[in-house]
Parts: C-alpha cells; structure tokens; sequence
C-alpha cells in the first residue's frame, strides 16, 4: 500500500517554458490551487501555484518579504489589479514557481503519504527519486475518492 | 596573572595576557569583516574563550558589559515592536507624500524629513524598516525609479540618528561610557545635523531632483490614498504615543534626577507592554508576551554583550591605555588634531567596517587619554567627534551600517538591486561632505 494507490498519475501539468498566461488559463479552468511543472524530459522542476498569480497583481511592496502589513489605505481598483496582471502575462512561469514544495515517492507508505498530506495541507507532487521523473500528484480530492471507494 | 580590582585570572599555560587578549580580538576583528558567520556568534565566542583562556574571570567579564547599552537597546525595541503595529509610521510617511501634493521631489524631502525625525526618536533601521515599504509602493505608483529615494533615505536615516543619544548605537554607546544625557546630544550634535542634512539635499535635488517628474492622473492615485485607514488600531496607537513621549520627556529630564536612560527605556517598555496586555485574557498574554519579546533583535543584544566582553578583555590588558599615548605622540597631545584625527578616522573607517566594534574599541582608548589631556571633562571635543564621524561615516558605503544594508535588501526583493559600486561612488564623497561640515562644526564650536 503506496502513494500509487492514491495518485493521480496524470493531472494537468505545466512545462518550465510555459508563460504566465498559459499557467493562469490552466489554473482557472482545473479549479486546482497549484499545477507541478517538469522540464522537457517530463523532469519535475517545482509548482506553479494560483499564489503566484495573486502575486502578481497586488503591488510589490505588499507582497515583498518584510512589506507593508496592512493595506487598506491603498484605493485600487480589479481595472488596476487586471492592469498589472497584463504586464506579466508574457513572463515566464518560473518567476514565481516554487521549487522547495515537499514531495513524495511513489513508494511512500500510504499513512505516510496522508500524513504528509495533512501537515503539508497542500498536493503533493510524486516523483521519482533517482531519476527525478514526475509520476503524478496526490491530491485531498483523489486521496477522498480512495477511501470512499474502500469496501470495507 | 591580569587583575580587575579585587579580581584575578589566570592566563591558559600561563601565556602572556597581552598578546593572548590582542590576538583574540584581532582575530574577532577579522572573523567580523570576512562576514562568513554572523557576527553575534564570533563575539560571543571569543568572549567565551577570553574567559577560558584566563585573560578575564566570569565577573569580570560581566562587569565588561555596559547593561545601560543592553537595556537601553532593548527597551527601545520593545517599545518600537509594539508601537509599529499600530500602523503610525505609514501613516506619516502616506501624510508627507500627500501634503506636497505627490510631486516626486516634495515626497522625497518629506520622506527624507520623516526619516531623520523618526530615526533621532527611535533607531535608524526600524525606520527604514518602516518607512521603505511605503516609499516603494509610491514609486511604483508614480512609475518613479525607487533609487533616489532609497539614496536619500539611508542618508537621512544616518544622519537623523546621528542627532540623539538613542538615534544610532555608537551614540548609545557613547553616551553611556560617558554619562551623557539626550540633551547634551541634541544640543551639541543637533546643529550640526540640521545642517548636514540640509546640505545633503542639494546635491541630491541637481543629480535626480531636479527632473523628477510624474504624470498628475498618477499623482491622484497617491492622492487617492486614505491615510487613516494605515492606522490599524487606534487605541494601540494612542497608548504608543503617549508612552513614546513619557519615555523621550523621561530622557530628557531623567539625567538631572539621577536616572539613567536604561531605567528609563525598559521601564517604558514594561508600561507599554502592561497597556497592550491588560485588556486581554491572562491566557492570551503569555502568547503576546511571547511575540513582543520576539521581536527584540537579539542578534544585536549578544552581539553588543559578546563585544563588550572582548574589548573589556583588551582593556584589562593595558593595551588600549598604550595606544592611546601612542596616539598622543602621534597628535602632539594636541587637542584640535586629536580630535579631528577621530573624526576622520572613525568616518573612514565606519564606512568601510561596522561601526559597532570600532566605537566599543575607540570608548576605551580616548578614555585613556584623560590624563595627558588634564582630567576626562576636557575630552568632550573627542567624544562629539567620534560620535560624529562613526555615525555620519555609516552613509560612506552599503555595509557603512545596518539601515544600508536592510535598504539594499528591500530594493533587491523590489527589483531595483543598489549595487555596491555604484552606491560607494555618489555615497562615500556625500559622505565627506559631511564630515568637512563636522570639522567645521567641532573645531568652531568645541575647539
């Protein structure tokens, strides 16, 4: 019993070239809060997650390490927030993609695999660790549909 | 054998206490400058091994410690950790941007102004800590290039600092080993301030001032800014302010009464804090508690407590005492050359190291001169200029002091990275320019 029981070995992923734009239009039409990205040898490299986008509409200062904690003084508008979205559409993904996301084994036992889930409160991309080939993500969605699926 | 008044150590193999408690803090010295472990961690060690070499006792080495320095440090911090969540700080600097109507130049000197005010009242890198966030958000919204402002800033935070007695540690430093009071400081060095900071606004307004410019529907963005609401909690903000005047009201008048600034400092942090806990459930404020004193820079704290203990090591040895009459010779024992040598010395040097160390050294030996210059009430003119040129010398480089650095590392995470070289270029002469001033100052006014 390992995380390949519980994985979804083929979500939606995004390669290291993609832009903002493409990563954007894939995130809002899976619903899913971060997509794995690979490199052209399907390689993990990191995720992209809808963060990133978030990011990259509010104004640096907010969103900076050590930025300005509170922002309620500031009079935008979504016109401004798409504004600055425009000007990084053309960016490639990996401005913001994270690279130090935990991941997993496809041979983590199951437990372990649900208890990283619950500590790390996000998917967990599955990789394979010698040749750092994606093999997919574990999901709190798939990991659900396992379990109700379970005969008892 | 090293004697401390009724203390005695003994010396590892019996090695000579002088070259054992030199070679210790040169090697503090260098390890500092390589910058490979953080600073905090170097001196401490090496206050352990002046300890367990012999060269100091464990009393001693806590008679080394200035805790008027330490207490003073964390009070403050204390004080500032609390007061900053009261949004106050953005609220001044969102006010300064508005009053000038958001014209680039009229924001760059009230956020100049705002700047050296704050960090006379408080210390220079909260006050950048503070103040550049905002400073970054305007310059974005008014398409601005950030750098002139971040100059401008790290200049008016040093040089602001430079005016009080808890404006910049080496004026804390100083003040302590001296028993000066925060009146003596802003009399006598909040002239010269005043001045240089006026100065320093000219050559900044010909190389950007002068064609900075934005478009006015970006100036009404700014404008649309609602400074009361970066005021998150109003009463914090009130309770803040009010212990914030007791304590500086406490500093001003706390000397003729005996009271030392350390006693005023942490007294008004336990105030703070006693305001800021007592409408919560006894349950919560350990959790506060917890997250106030966490916001202490401890780093800073055993940073200045290891250093102390080093240089008090050194002292102890007769070393600094030596070198002062070395000096002596050097000047002639006279007093305008001696004074305008530190001055000098400690500008250029304070640019190039970290103050901190070199203030903590130079305290010692300029102590040691009292003799030769006919008792320690005639050494004033040394103190004014070493305070001086180790503050304004902060301002000659990126690593001149900690407020440049903490700038530097804003504008990078901004995406306008100030790079070293071209800083030291436009900085280091600026730099000079304030220390001729300072000549000036001190040789009309203290010579």
């Amino acid at each position: 019993m390992t995380a390949r029981l519980v994985m979804n070995a083929n979500p939606a992923v995004l390669r290291d070239t993609d832009k903002i734009s493409l990563a954007a239009e894939q995130i809002m039409q899976h619903r899913c809060r971060r997509l794995p990205v690979v490199d052209k040898d399907g390689k993990y490299v990191g995720v992209f997650g809808i963060n990133c986008l978030l990011r990259l509409v509010l104004p640096r200062a907010l969103v900076m390490e050590g930025g300005l904690d509170n922002a309620a003084f500031l009079k935008q508008d979504l016109k401004d927030l798409h504004q600055r979205f425009i000007r990084h559409m053309e960016d490639p993904i990996t401005i913001c993609m994270k690279e130090d996301v935990r991941v997993i084994s496809p041979d983590t036992p199951l437990i372990e695999t649900l208890r990283i889930l619950y500590n790390h409160k996000g998917s967990l991309p599955v990789v394979e660790p010698k040749s750092g080939k994606f093999c997919g993500v574990v999901t709190y969605w798939d990991v659900g549909a396992a379990i109700l699926a379970a005969e008892v | 054998m090293v004697e401390h008044g009724a203390i005695e150590a003994q010396t590892l193999f019996g090695l000579d206490p002088t070259w054992l408690a030199a070679t210790l803090f040169l090697c503090t010295y260098g390890l500092i400058l390589l910058e490979r472990v953080n600073r905090a961690i170097i001196a401490l060690f090496a206050a352990g091994l002046m300890i367990l070499s012999g060269v100091l006792t464990q009393q001693a080495a806590i008679q080394g410690i200035d805790f008027n320095t330490i207490g003073l440090l964390t009070g403050m911090m204390i004080i500032v950790a609390i007061t900053r969540k009261s949004g106050v700080f953005q609220y001044m600097a969102i006010w300064s941007a508005k009053k000038v109507n958001a014209d680039p130049w009229g924001i760059l000197v009230m956020l100049i102004l705002v700047t050296a005010v704050f960090s006379a009242l408080l210390d220079n890198v909260t006050t950048v800590l503070l103040i550049v966030p905002v400073t970054l958000l305007i310059t974005d919204e008014l398409k601005l290039n950030p750098y002139p402002f971040l100059f401008s800033e790290i200049f008016a935070s040093n040089i602001g600092g430079t005016a009080t007695l808890i404006g910049d540690p080496p004026n804390i430093m100083i003040g302590s080993a001296v028993g000066l009071s925060f009146n003596d400081f802003v009399i006598n060095l909040g002239p010269a301030v005043v001045v240089i900071l006026a100065i320093t606004l000219i050559p900044i307004y010909f190389i950007w001032g002068r064609t900075l410019d934005a478009p006015q529907e970006l100036r009404d963005r700014v404008m649309a800014y609602e400074e009361k609401e970066a005021i998150t909690d109003k009463v914090l903000l009130i309770k803040s302010l009010s212990v914030l005047t007791l304590v500086i009201l406490g500093f001003v008048l706390g000397h003729d009464l005996g009271h030392q600034p350390a006693t005023i400092a942490m007294f008004g942090a336990a105030l703070l804090m006693l305001l800021d806990n007592l409408p919560r459930a006894f349950t919560d404020q350990a959790e506060v508690c917890h997250r106030t004193y966490g916001n202490v820079e401890w780093t800073t704290i055993f940073f200045f407590i290891g250093l102390f203990i080093v240089v008090y090591g050194l002292e102890s040895t007769g070393i600094l005492d030596t070198l002062a009459h070395e000096v002596l010779m050097l000047t002639g024992g006279d007093m305008a050359i001696t004074a305008l040598s530190i001055l000098w010395v400690s500008a250029i040097a304070s640019a190039l190291v970290d103050n901190i160390p070199f203030v903590a050294t130079m305290i010692p030996l300029i102590k040691g001169m009292a003799g030769a210059m006919g008792g320690a009430e005639n050494l004033m003119p040394l103190w004014w200029s070493l305070a001086l040129g180790s503050c304004l010398g902060g301002n000659g480089s990126l690593v001149g002091a900690s407020a440049n650095l903490i700038v530097a590392g804003f504008a990078e995470r901004a995406g306008h990275q100030i790079h070293f070289l071209k800083f030291l270029l436009m900085a280091f002469p600026l730099m000079l320019v304030s220390i001729v001033i300072s000549t000036f100052y001190v040789y009309f006014r203290f010579l």
